[in-house]
């Protein structure tokens, strides 16, 4: 018989890709525990990687754990739904219902998404050609900017990316340096006084019917214009119908819970499973890295300027840092406006307007992420 | 390159819209359901 030690110890088929793979996956790993960076998602995807990576391990070999998952929960787009069911379920549209203008701002807010789509194919098949990235690769790095995993992971799946771990982990760990990326631009886009507007806390309360219906109608709204995005918005208001019904409190709280638990454990598990040594260590995985900051930040310099407009236009009753939180990850960039209007003035509550801010960022991205699904392959 | 930039502006322009309609959408509610004692 013909064999050698390398067929059957791991060890011997260590080489310097596989070794960084597993201190990448360890890093995560560190981050998720000792930093509490979004450990809920990054000690799965870092275990993922360490997993995935151990030479002769089986796990991405075909009827591999993570290659049955991937195939059962990426490849068919179950679990990024599974998760925006719990995510709807977890979501108070309230504050967003007494504020609508809001809703303005989550909109503008979304131009990180094609900002960075444009630069992607600028720098693949749309002008330079340094990068490998086509239409659909670009859109897929385009929808970091969404700061929403489940999206991006959606968008990055129905278009096949094969950088689709590499956008993955960048938006979720990005959504996690919310606090570090936020506060320089949005002090550099105003100036002090602007940043010291002081806005009511109280506002206008909505109905329970109202909080009814509204889910319900943006369904029909949203997937009528937009078809492309019924599955993502679908599963978010079907998750807030079932918060916001009042007589189905088993099924939201397991939706919150159990659901979007097991699913996150899957997820991340998996994600970290598409992290093979041969497909990640490029150069594209650094631009993308790159092109995530640029997304969030385009995210968050289109909301402020468009808040300073609303400033303007609202004879100075708004506060421009609001806009900030435009961009849907919730509740981190929040609570970065709640935290600098505070700083600037001890009086200014911005809280409650950026979480109204917030959520209507989460609709927005939701809708651009059907917008690309839409328009991409009209121009492929 | 030009479809690039096609896409960019129907993809806000289509955020817009289906937001604008959610907006008036809103509003109408709001008006037209007041909260009820209980709420």
């Amino acid at each position: 018989m013909d064999i050698s030690a390398s067929d059957f110890l791991g060890f011997l088929n260590l080489n310097w890709q596989v070794v960084s793979m597993l201190a990448i996956g360890g890093f995560l790993i560190y981050l998720g525990t000792a930093k509490n960076v979004e450990p809920v998602i990054l000690i799965p995807i870092g275990t993922g990687i360490m997993l995935a990576n151990i030479p002769l391990g089986g796990m991405v070999d075909e009827g591999g754990l993570f290659a049955v998952l991937k195939e059962a929960g990426i490849q068919t787009e179950l679990f990024p739904l599974l998760i925006f069911i719990g995510i709807g379920a977890m979501i108070d549209f309230g504050p967003f219902l007494e504020r609508p203008y809001t809703i303005l701002l989550g909109a503008v807010a979304q131009f990180g998404i094609f900002g960075t789509f444009f630069l992607a194919y600028l720098l693949g098949d749309g002008w330079l050609h340094i990068m490998d990235f086509s239409l659909k690769d670009a859109a897929s790095i385009g929808i970091i900017g969404s700061a929403d995993g489940p999206t991006s992971i959606y968008v990055s799946s129905v278009f096949q990316s094969k950088y689709a771990a590499a956008i993955v982990v960048a938006a979720y760990s990005y959504m996690a340096l919310v606090p570090i990326i936020q506060p320089p631009i949005m002090r550099w886009l105003t100036t002090k006084r602007e940043r010291r507007v002081e806005m009511p806390i109280k506002t206008d309360a909505v109905s329970r019917r109202t909080k009814i219906i509204f889910p319900i109608a943006t369904v029909l709204i949203v997937c009528l214009i937009a078809p492309k995005a019924t599955p993502l918005i679908g599963c978010l208001m079907f998750g807030n119908v079932l918060r916001e019904c009042g007589v189905v409190e088993r099924l939201s709280a397991t939706a919150q819970n159990e659901l979007t638990n097991v699913v996150t454990i899957l997820l991340g598990l998996t994600v970290g499973g598409m992290m093979i040594a041969s497909q990640f260590l490029k150069p594209e995985t650094i631009i993308i890295f790159v092109m995530g900051i640029i997304a969030f930040a385009l995210d968050t310099a289109a909301g402020v300027i468009f808040g300073k407009i609303m400033y303007i236009l609202s004879g100075r009753k708004i506060n421009p840092l609001i806009g900030a939180a435009g961009i849907s990850a919730f509740p981190m960039s929040a609570r970065v406006v709640q935290k600098m209007g505070l700083q600037e003035n001890p009086h200014n509550h911005l809280l409650m307007h950026a979480v109204g801010t917030n959520t209507a960022g989460q609709i927005a991205s939701v809708v651009a992420g059907g917008a690309m699904l839409m328009l991409i392959p009209l121009f492929s | 390159m030009l479809d690039a930039l096609w896409i960019v502006l129907l993809g806000m322009a289509m955020i817009f819209a289906v937001l604008g309609i959610l907006l008036g959408m809103m509003i109408l509610l709001n008006k037209l359901i007041k909260p009820e004692k209980e709420d």
